[in-house]
C-alpha cells in the first residue's frame, strides 16, 4: 500500500520558491493500476519522483508499503528503491554504452545476485517483452518502441512491487504505445502496482483509476467502470 | 558487476576518442616525464651506494680560514693526512688517497695516444677502501708497485681493443706502467670520474713530487678513510683540532694561531650532495639538494598538469553520463557504488596512460642518458622497488585525480537527470576554471624560470666574465714555453698570446697573507706572462700593465724584493686603498710565487718581501660567477710547472681555420709528442655551468611538456564548451550577434583563466627566481619584460589552441544551432 498524506514539495532557489505539490493525499492499493494526468507543470513528475523515492517531500507523510519514507536517510531510500521499484521513462534512458542485455542487467547489479542468476533473469525478462533476439544490440540500433520494451524489461527484471512509468508512450507511435501498455497491464495483472503518468486519455482509460492534478493539487479521481 | 562497469567504461572510451585520446596522451606524457625525472633524482641521491661498506667510508674535507678572509671549504686535504690520521685515530681501518695530475698526462700505446684528463693517481689503499667491481686482476694489490696502473673497461678497450691488457704496458708521459687490473665500467652514479688509476708511488705523481713540501694548510688531494665497525665520526671529530695541531702544526707562513682550520668526515654517500666552494677535480660536480628538490618538484608539477587535464575533461563531460548515473541510482545503486565505478574508470585511463608512458620513457632513455651523461635504466626485474614506486605513483594519481570526477558524477540527482532532454552542466565549473588557471600558472612559472636560466647562463658565459673572450682560446701546455708563445705570436692570424697559470685561469688558488702599510688582507696570487692581459683586452684602471721592454717587470731573483705586481680592484679595496690610483707606486709585502724550480725538501716558510704596485686592473674572472671574484695579485712568473699550464691566444678572427691549422703544425714540432689540447674560452668556461645547463634544459623541457599537455586539455575543453553553447550561440546570432561578437565572447572565456594564471604565477616565479639567482655572486636582474613575454605567450597559446573550435561555431548557421536540441 502506498499512502500519501498532505504531501507538499517546495523547490527553493535564492530568488524563487516554487510550490510543486500542495497537500496531496492519496492511497494506492497493492496491484492497482493508476494513471496520473494533468497539464504541463502541474506536478505530475514531482509526484512520481516522490512516489519513486527519488525525491523527498518537503512536508507530509508517505507510507511506502507500511514504512514511513519521508525523512528516511538516502541509504535506506536507495535500498527500498532497489528492492521494490522499477522505472519506465518517456525518453527510455537506456545507457548507450551498454548492450540491451547489459542495460536490463543494471537493475539486478546492486541486489547482490550472482552472475548466473542475473543472466537467467535477464533472459526471461527479454523474452517476456519480446526483445531477446536483440540482446547484444546497442540502444542506438533499436527503434523507439524496441528501446521502450527494453526499458520495461529493465523495470520488470527485478520483480518489483511498484512500477512507475512516466509518460511511457510519449515518444512512441500508436502501435508501439499499445504494445508497451500491454506489458504494463500484464504486470499489473500479475500483482505489480503500476502508477503511470500519461497525456493520453486512451491509455489512461486502461488504468483502474485516473488521478488528475492541477497546480500541484489533486483535483479529481475517476474510477474505471468495472 | 565489474564486467558491466568495464563494458561501460571501455565503450565510453571508444565512443569519445578525442577526449579519451587527449586525456590518455596527456597523462602518458606527464607520467613519462615524471618517471625520467624521478629516475634522475634517484640516481643523484644514490651515488656510491653500490660500493661495499659504503656506510663506513668517508672523505676527509677541510675548512681553512685565513685571517681577514672568508673560510674556504674544500673536499681536498693535505697530502700527508692519510699517513698521519691512523697514528692518532685507531678507529680508522684504512686511509687512502686519490689525486689528479696537475696537467693531463700523455698516455700512449702504439698508435693510440691521448692527453688523458681522466687519469688519476691512487695509492695502494684506495681500491681497498673503494672496492669497485673488477673484471680482471687482483684489485687488493693492484697499485702496490710504482709502475702499476688500473684501467676501467672503457680505457682498456681504448688502448688495448679486445686484447687482454693485464700485464701489458701503457706509456704515461713516456714512463712505462703495467696494467694490473681492469674495472667494470663505473656506473654513472659514482662521484669518481677517473678511467685510469696510476700508482701514486710513481715519481711523476703529485704525491711523490710534492708530498714533502706540502704545507699544513695546503689541501691538494682526496683522502678517503674506512672506519672500523661501530666507530663514530662525531666522536673522532672532537679530537681533530688537537690532531691537526700535533701533526700539521701551523707556522709563521700560515699565520700561526690566527688561522682557523678544521678537518671533517664527509660520508661517501653524501659527497655528491655536498657542494662546496672548491669541488674536487676528480669527481662529478656536486648537486645542491635544494636544486634537486626543485627538479623533483618540476616532475611532480608536470604530473599535476596532466592530472588536471583528466579532472577537467571528466567533469566537463559529466553531463553525458548523467542519464547512466540516474538510471543506476534509480535501480538502487548507492553513491558508493558509483564512486567505485568511476574510480575504476580513472584507473583504466591511468593504466592505459601508464603503459604508454613506460614505452615513451624507454624510447627516450638513450637520449636522456646522453644529455645527462648517465647510464640509467628502468630495470624492474632487479629493482622491484622502482617498479612498485611507479605502480604506486600511478595508482595514487588515479585515486587522487579520479576522486573529484567520481564525486561529481555520483552526485547527480536522479530526479534531475531522468526527465529527459539536455542536461545542464553539473559539478564544479568553478573548480574546472581553477584547474585551468593552475595549469597555466605552472606553465608561466616554468617559462619564466627557463628564460631566466637561459639569460643567466648567457650572462655567465659573456658579460659575467668581464673580459673580451671573442676569438680567444687556450692551448694547454705544461709548462707553457717561450718557444711556443713566440712562434704562435708570429702567426699572421694571431693578435696576441701570453702564457697563463692555473691560478690566473681560476683552475686553482694560491692564497697569501699580504699587507700594505700595516693593512693586511688575504689575496690570491696568480703568476702570468707578458701579454696575458692584452689577450683578454684587459686595460688598467690605474697605472700600467706589465711591459716586456721593461726587464724589471720580470725581476724574480732580487734578494730584497719580489717582481712588481698588478692588483685587481677587489684586492686594492681589501688592502685599504681609497681608489685604484692610490695604489700605484705603493709597496706591498707578500710571499712571492712558488714553482718547481724552487723546490726545497720539507715545508718552507717563504720570506715576505716588498713589491711595487704598478697597476690596478678591473675585476674579471675565468671561473664561475657563482663565486665572488677574489682579490688578485698578478706578477710575471716563471714558465715552469706546476702553475704554468697554458697559452692564451687571441685570434684576429679573419683566418681562423688556417690559423688553427698553423698552430697545430707548430705544436707538432714543439709539443714533444703530446696531443694538442686547445679549447676556445667558451668551451672552456662551459664546463663550469653544466649543472646550470642541465637545470635550464630540464625546466625548458618541462615547460614544453606542460605547454603540450595544457594545450591538449584546452583543445578538448574548448571542443566540449563550444558544443555545449551551440544553442546559446544560435540564439545570440538569431538576435543579431556577428561572428566577431561570438568570437570575442568565446575567446574571452578562455582568456580569463590565463590572465588569472599570470596573477598567481608572477609572484611565485619572482620568489623562485630570487632564490635561484641568489646562488650566484653575479647575476642578471629579474627582468619585467620576461613576465610580460611569458604572460602574453601563454595567452597566445591559449587563443591559438581554442581558435579552431571557436571559429567553427562562430561562423555556424544559427538555424543548425537552434535545431541542435
Amino acid at each position: 500500500m502506498l499512502t500519501l498524506t498532505d504531501i507538499s514539495k517546495v523547490y527553493r532557489t535564492t530568488e524563487v520558491e516554487t510550490l510543486a505539490l500542495s497537500d496531496v493525499s492519496l492511497a494506492i492499493a497493492p496491484g492497482e493500476f493508476v494513471a496520473i494526468m494533468g497539464p504541463s507543470g502541474c506536478g505530475k513528475s514531482t509526484l512520481m519522483n516522490v512516489l519513486g523515492l527519488l525525491d523527498s517531500p518537503t512536508g507530509g507523510s508517505y507510507r511506502f508499503f507500511g514504512e514511513e519514507a519521508a525523512g528516511l536517510p538516502e541509504a535506506r531510500l536507495t535500498q527500498l528503491r532497489r528492492d521494490n521499484i522499477g522505472f519506465v521513462f518517456q525518453s527510455f534512458n537506456l545507457i548507450d554504452d551498454l548492450t540491451v542485455a547489459e542495460n536490463v542487467e543494471v537493475a539486478l547489479l546492486y541486489r547482490g545476485a550472482s552472475a548466473t542468476e542475473r543472466r537467467r533473469r535477464v533472459g526471461e525478462a527479454l523474452e517476456r517483452v519480446g526483445i531477446a533476439h536483440r540482446a547484444r544490440h546497442r540502444p542506438q540500433q533499436l527503434s523507439g518502441g524496441q528501446q521502450q520494451r527494453v526499458a520495461v524489461a529493465r523495470a520488470l527484471v527485478s520483480e518489483p512491487r511498484l512500477i512507475l512509468a512516466d509518460e511511457p508512450t510519449g515518444n512512441l507511435d500508436t502501435a508501439n504505445g499499445d504494445e508497451v501498455m500491454r506489458l504494463l497491464t500484464d504486470a499489473a495483472a500479475a500483482g505489480v502496482t503500476v502508477v503511470m503518468v500519461t497525456h493520453s486519455l486512451v491509455h489512461a482509460a486502461i488504468a483502474q483509476r485516473t488521478i488528475k492534478l492541477l497546480d500541484g493539487r489533486v483535483v479529481s479521481e475517476t474510477l474505471l467502470a468495472a | 558487476m565489474f564486467r558491466n562497469y568495464l563494458a561501460a567504461a571501455l565503450r565510453n572510451l571508444a565512443r569519445n576518442k578525442l577526449y579519451a585520446g587527449v586525456t590518455i596522451m596527456g597523462l602518458a606524457i606527464g607520467f613519462a616525464a615524471a618517471m625520467l625525472i624521478g629516475l634522475y633524482v634517484r640516481d643523484e641521491l644514490t651515488f656510491d651506494r653500490f660500493l661495499p661498506d659504503h656506510e663506513r667510508i668517508y672523505l676527509m674535507t677541510s675548512t681553512v680560514e685565513m685571517p681577514g678572509a672568508k673560510p674556504i671549504e674544500t673536499k681536498l686535504s693535505q697530502i700527508k693526512l692519510a699517513e698521519r690520521l691512523p697514528l692518532d685515530f685507531p678507529e680508522i681501518e684504512l686511509a687512502g688517497r686519490l689525486t689528479g695530475a696537475y696537467f693531463p698526462p700523455t698516455v700512449r700505446r702504439g698508435e693510440t695516444v691521448a692527453a688523458e684528463q681522466s687519469l688519476y693517481y691512487a695509492d695502494e689503499n684506495f681500491f681497498r677502501i673503494l672496492r669497485f667491481p673488477v673484471l680482471a686482476g687482483d684489485l687488493e694489490h693492484a697499485l702496490d708497485t710504482p709502475d702499476s696502473v688500473v684501467l676501467t673497461l672503457g680505457a682498456a678497450r681504448k688502448y688495448f681493443g679486445r686484447e687482454d691488457p693485464i700485464g701489458q704496458v701503457l706509456l704515461i708521459d713516456r714512463e712505462p706502467f703495467r696494467v694490473t687490473a681492469v674495472l667494470k665500467t663505473l656506473p654513472s652514479n659514482t662521484h669518481i670520474t677517473a678511467e685510469i688509476f696510476a700508482s701514486a708511488k710513481s715519481p711523476q705523481s703529485p704525491i711523490s713530487r710534492f708530498g714533502e713540501i706540502n704545507g699544513p694548510v695546503d689541501t691538494t688531494l682526496s683522502t678517503y678513510v674506512r672506519l672500523k665497525p661501530g666507530a663514530s665520526p662525531e666522536a673522532m671529530h672532537e679530537r681533530m683540532a688537537a690532531f691537526l695541531d700535533r701533526r700539521f702544526p701551523l707556522d709563521a707562513l700560515n699565520r700561526g694561531a690566527r688561522t682557523k682550520r678544521d678537518t671533517q668526515f664527509l660520508a661517501l654517500t653524501q659527497i655528491h650532495l655536498s657542494p662546496s666552494n672548491q669541488e674536487i677535480f676528480n669527481s662529478k660536480s656536486a648537486v645542491d639538494p635544494a636544486i634537486l628538490a626543485a627538479i623533483a618538484a618540476v616532475g611532480v608539477l608536470i604530473v599535476v598538469v596532466a592530472a588536471i587535464n583528466f579532472v577537467t575533461l571528466m567533469t566537463a563531460r559529466a553531463a553525458r553520463r548523467a542519464v547512466e548515473v540516474g538510471v543506476r541510482k534509480a535501480a538502487g545503486a548507492s553513491r558508493r557504488d558509483l564512486v567505485v565505478q568511476f574510480m575504476g574508470e580513472a584507473l583504466l585511463y591511468v593504466a592505459a596512460s601508464g603503459i604508454l608512458a613506460l614505452s615513451l620513457a624507454e624510447l627516450l632513455m638513450p637520449a636522456f642518458n646522453a644529455f645527462l651523461q648517465r647510464k640509467m635504466t628502468f630495470d624492474y626485474l632487479h629493482d622491484p622497488g622502482l617498479g612498485l614506486s611507479v605502480l604506486g605513483g600511478m595508482v595514487g594519481i588515479a585515486l587522487l585525480a579520479g576522486a573529484y570526477p567520481a564525486l561529481v558524477l555520483s552526485g547527480f540527482r536522479p530526479a534531475a537527470v531522468l526527465k529527459g532532454g539536455p542536461v545542464a552542466t553539473v559539478g564544479g565549473g568553478g573548480v574546472r576554471q581553477a584547474l585551468v588557471v593552475a595549469q597555466f600558472a605552472v606553465l608561466i612559472v616554468l617559462t619564466l624560470v627557463a628564460i631566466t636560466i637561459a639569460r643567466q647562463t648567457l650572462y655567465a658565459l659573456n658579460e659575467g666574465m668581464r673580459l673580451d673572450k671573442d676569438q680567444t682560446l687556450f692551448v694547454f701546455s705544461q709548462p707553457c714555453s717561450a718557444t711556443l708563445r713566440d712562434e704562435l705570436r708570429r702567426l699572421p692570424g694571431v693578435r696576441a698570446a701570453g702564457c697563463s697559470s692555473a691560478e690566473a685561469m681560476n683552475l686553482s688558488t694560491s692564497h697569501d697573507d699580504a699587507s700594505v702599510e700595516g693593512r693586511r688582507a688575504s689575496i690570491s696570487r696568480a703568476p702570468i706572462d707578458f701579454g696575458f692581459f692584452e689577450v683578454f683586452g684587459v686595460k688598467p684602471v690605474a697605472g700600467r700593465l706589465f711591459d716586456e721592454r721593461r726587464p724589471a717587470d720580470a725581476a724574480m731573483d732580487n734578494p730584497d724584493s719580489y717582481q712588481p705586481v698588478i692588483l685587481n680592484e677587489t684586492a686594492a679595496r681589501r688592502l685599504g686603498f681609497k681608489s685604484p690610483e692610490a695604489a700605484i707606486g705603493k709597496t706591498i709585502l707578500w710571499h712571492g710565487f712558488w714553482d718547481e724550480t724552487l723546490r726545497r725538501p720539507g715545508p718552507v716558510a717563504w720570506p715576505a718581501k716588498p713589491s711595487e704596485i704598478i697597476g690596478v686592473v678591473p675585476d674579471f674572472t675565468l671561473g664561475s660567477v657563482r663565486q665572488p671574484i677574489e682579490p688578485f695579485l698578478y706578477g710575471i712568473g716563471r714558465l715552469a710547472p706546476p702553475s704554468s699550464v697554458s697559452l692564451a691566444v687571441k685570434l684576429d678572427g679573419a683566418r681562423v681555420p688556417e690559423t688553427l691549422a698553423a698552430m697545430d703544425r707548430i705544436w707538432q714540432r714543439v709539443g714533444q709528442g703530446r696531443p694538442m689540447m686547445r679549447y676556445f674560452v667558451d668551451q672552456f668556461t662551459m664546463r663550469l655551468y653544466v649543472d646550470t645547463l642541465i637545470q635550464g634544459a630540464t625546466v625548458a623541457i618541462a615547460g614544453l611538456i606542460a605547454l603540450v599537455v595544457a594545450a591538449l586539455g584546452l583543445f578538448a575543453l574548448s571542443a566540449y564548451t563550444t558544443e555545449r553553447r551551440t544553442k546559446e550561440i544560435g540564439v545570440r546570432k538569431a538576435m543579431g550577434a556577428s561572428a566577431g561578437d561570438i568570437l570575442k565572447l568565446l575567446l574571452w572565456q578562455f582568456a580569463k583563466p590565463v590572465l588569472w594564471a599570470n596573477l598567481i604565477a608572477w609572484p611565485v616565479a619572482w620568489l623562485v627566481l630570487e632564490w635561484w639567482l641568489s646562488s650566484f655572486a653575479y647575476h642578471v636582474e629579474i627582468a619585467p619584460w620576461t613576465f610580460a613575454a611569458a604572460g602574453l605567450g601563454a595567452l597566445a597559446i591559449a587563443i591559438v589552441t581554442v581558435l579552431v573550435h571557436v571559429l567553427g561555431v562562430a561562423r555556424s548557421n544559427p538555424v543548425a544551432a537552434l535545431r541542435y536540441e
